[in-house]
């Protein structure tokens, strides 16, 4: 292999991990836009994703696999979304006056019932994720790109842009854009204030709901506490692209899985985690807003 | 559980409009009524066990549980091991977090009751706890943990049934140059107290042997994405990937390393024998994978046969470290039973006569540090998505 060669595949490597962290930052970032509250169960949302998808694919047997991995992603998202939407109802919106402190620990709250709740039901190893997709990789110049990797990146690149287009273009994104502005002054226009803040939670937990089911294929292996780290990575991703701004996580979310792939493959693999997190305090020091974050500035 | 708790707030609810008075004494009747479930204990002896029977390496721990209470069962046939005394085993979780095993190894301790602990499958676990063990004046035997530096603290209360990775490490060297003709290595660990052990010790024997060891480097228990590594090492072209670690990294390494395409053989230690590693890294990947083993084959083990076949009637096939929880709790039992009272100093005391138990792999001895005599390591492959034994290793 050529150094090029090598960092073209390293990069391919980075941005498989990347897109993941993108669509589950997505979900931070949106509800924070709304009720600047940092979701801590969206983690855990996320890794009932990829536990939603693995019972739907496990149930479908002699279907096509495209057809199988549109049945689990539409699933998943059906589930998940559900699932944030009742997370909103039950516990944040009863509070959502109180102290954001008392919402925080909530979402804390909610994420050790959701890590418990899967543990009772899968079991506390790890299990086998079912191929959603066949195990087909092309050469190109050297650099191995498998149909994993294509999936990921496709699937993620549509849902954002599908996701960028409701935002700009339909009146629910209008609303949603006007609520992260001012929920009081919406409330008085004759927003259903507490609709949008209900559907941007489920939207976020059913993009996350991909987010697990495509990891779940990547690695092959989830377990109930996958959801805690690749949580912590997408809420970082979203604080790298200016949490609150929908491209800003985004692009976070690529960059940092960009940083992680170069970072263990050009340095050292053991100091993977702390590299980002270092390059995430360097650019907060600098630009404490995020890459992309203006938005949230005029709030503060 | 859940209808009686719905139906004792039921009650609470109902005694809303009691007199204060009322209320409380309604209270502490319920209260009472709760505590006064046990009736009279009767005395127990205890033997503790710790071991992950939660998280990734939950299976690892529940053979390992299965395995001691086996030991107990067969015990409790040869009658109560103290006149008048109860046998229990009192399992806890470390969900192979070195915090916890301390925490449990604190709470074994302080339980009178708890005559010798049978534990921690993970190095790391052991280690820290072995201290608590050490000042409680409690008989530990560790069935599993393999790193040497564990015995080197000069504890007097510390055994182990399993052999060691300054031995595990110089025979898989020793397999990888000479009968895989192995030349240019490339080592991972999981910065682990077992893992980087290990791995220290493969890559002094490999150096030794003059092979190439093209880097060693550490990746995080936990982490699923290798994929960066994995292409680095491809760049480097070697001919044997080593990992010193557990099986749910293994199995993510094995994957990826085939869906990047590097063509190096896998070989890695114990704690990636297990036959879910098959499962999670996909059979097709698996194939051809070498490990190394504590013991050897135990399916061939004439002494052992007897307890597989039991175990396997009653808990399905056999795992890695089974047969080694039953070796030490059943030694702990021994010990107790030997020094016939209630007392850790005596069980301490009567452990050190111990010489030539009939145990499942032979005639069990320990030396002056506290590890076996029995210093088996085993080469296993994986052959039509399964475990097979290739040979007992040379580890000189």
């Amino acid at each position: 292999m050529t150094p090029l060669q090598l960092f073209l595949q390293q990069l391919a490597n980075g941005l498989t991990l990347g897109a993941i962290y993108a669509l589950i930052a997505l979900g931070y970032t949106m509800v924070y836009g709304v009720v600047q509250l940092i979701n801590f169960a969206h983690g855990e949302i996320f890794m009932v994703g990829a536990y939603a998808a693995l019972t739907v694919a496990l149930a479908i047997t002699g279907a096509p696999w495209w057809a199988v991995l549109a049945v689990c992603a539409l699933g998943a998202m059906a589930l998940c979304g559900a699932l944030g939407w009742a997370t909103e109802r039950v516990a944040y919106r009863p509070i959502r006056s109180a102290p954001r402190l008392n919402a925080l620990i909530t979402a804390i709250g909610m994420s050790f019932v959701l890590q418990n709740l899967v543990m009772r039901i899968y079991g506390a190893t790890d299990r086998r994720f079912p191929e959603l997709w066949p195990a087909v990789r092309w050469q190109w110049g050297g650099v191995t790109v498998t149909l994993t990797q294509v999936v990921v990146w496709g699937t993620a690149a549509l849902l954002m842009v599908g996701l960028q287009w409701l935002v700009m273009r339909t009146r629910l994104g209008v609303a949603m854009r006007a609520t992260s502005q001012d929920v009081a002054a919406c409330a008085l226009l004759g927003i259903p204030v507490n609709r949008i803040i209900a559907v941007t939670f489920a939207l976020g937990s059913a993009l996350a709901a991909v987010g697990g089911m495509l990891f779940g294929g990547y690695y092959g292996t989830i377990n109930f506490h996958d959801g805690y780290l690749t949580g912590l990575k997408a809420f970082t991703a979203a604080v790298l692209g200016g949490i609150g701004n929908i491209p800003g996580a985004m692009v976070g979310g690529v960059v940092l899985g960009l940083l992680e792939g170069l970072g263990a493959g050009y340095l050292s693999s053991q100091w993977k985690n702390v590299f980002a997190f270092v390059i995430l305090v360097c650019l907060l020091l600098f630009k404490p807003t995020g890459l992309l974050g203006e938005r949230v500035a005029d709030r503060a | 559980m859940a209808v009686g708790h719905r139906a004792r707030l039921l009650r609470l609810k109902s005694v809303r409009h009691f007199s204060k008075r009322g209320k409380c004494l309604t209270l502490f009747l319920l209260l009472a009524g709760l505590g006064g479930c046990g009736g009279p204990r009767e005395p127990v002896v205890k033997i503790g066990f710790v071991a992950p029977l939660t998280g990734d390496q939950a299976p690892h721990g529940q053979d390992m549980l299965q395995g001691a209470r086996l030991a107990v069962a067969h015990a409790l046939t040869e009658g109560p091991v103290i006149p008048g005394h109860s046998l229990a085993l009192a399992p806890l979780d470390d969900q192979r977090n070195p915090t916890q095993a301390v925490a449990a190894a604190k709470k074994l301790v302080a339980d009178p009751d708890v005559m010798a602990v049978v534990g921690h499958l993970n190095s790391s676990c052991t280690m820290p706890a072995s201290a608590i063990y050490h000042q409680a004046r409690m008989l530990h035997i560790t069935p599993i943990s393999s790193n040497p530096q564990i015995s080197r603290q000069g504890f007097d209360t510390f055994y182990r049934t399993c052999v060691t990775d300054d031995l595990q490490g110089p025979a898989a060297a020793l397999f990888a140059v000479r009968e895989l003709g192995a030349s240019r290595i490339f080592i991972l660990d999981d910065m682990t107290t077992y893992g980087r052990g290990l791995a220290n010790e493969f890559e002094k024997k490999l150096k030794a042997l003059g092979a190439a060891v093209l880097g060693h480097e550490g990746i995080t228990q936990g982490d699923k994405d290798f994929t960066p590594i994995l292409t680095k090492i491809k760049a480097l072209n070697p001919d044997l990937l080593y990992f010193a670690g557990m099986f749910p990294e293994g199995a993510l390494l094995i994957k990826q390393k085939a869906d990047v395409g590097l063509a190096a053989r896998f070989m890695g230690g114990d704690g990636q024998f297990d036959p879910v590693l098959i499962d999670l890294a996909t059979p097709q990947a698996a194939e051809g994978i070498y490990l190394t083993t504590i013991g050897s084959d135990i399916h061939q083990t004439p002494t052992a046969r007897a307890f597989v076949a039991e175990y396997e009637e009653q808990f399905g096939p056999i795992g890695a470290y089974s047969a080694y929880a039953y070796e030490a709790t059943s030694i702990a039992i021994w010990a107790i039973r030997q020094a016939g009272v209630k007392d850790r100093r005596a069980v301490l005391a009567t452990m050190k006569t111990l010489k030539d138990y009939p145990g499942l792999f032979g005639p069990q001895n320990f030396d002056e540090k506290g590890d076996s005599l029995i210093r088996d390591v085993g080469i296993f492959t994986v052959k039509d998505g399964r475990f097979q034994f290739v040979k007992t290793a040379a580890w000189e």
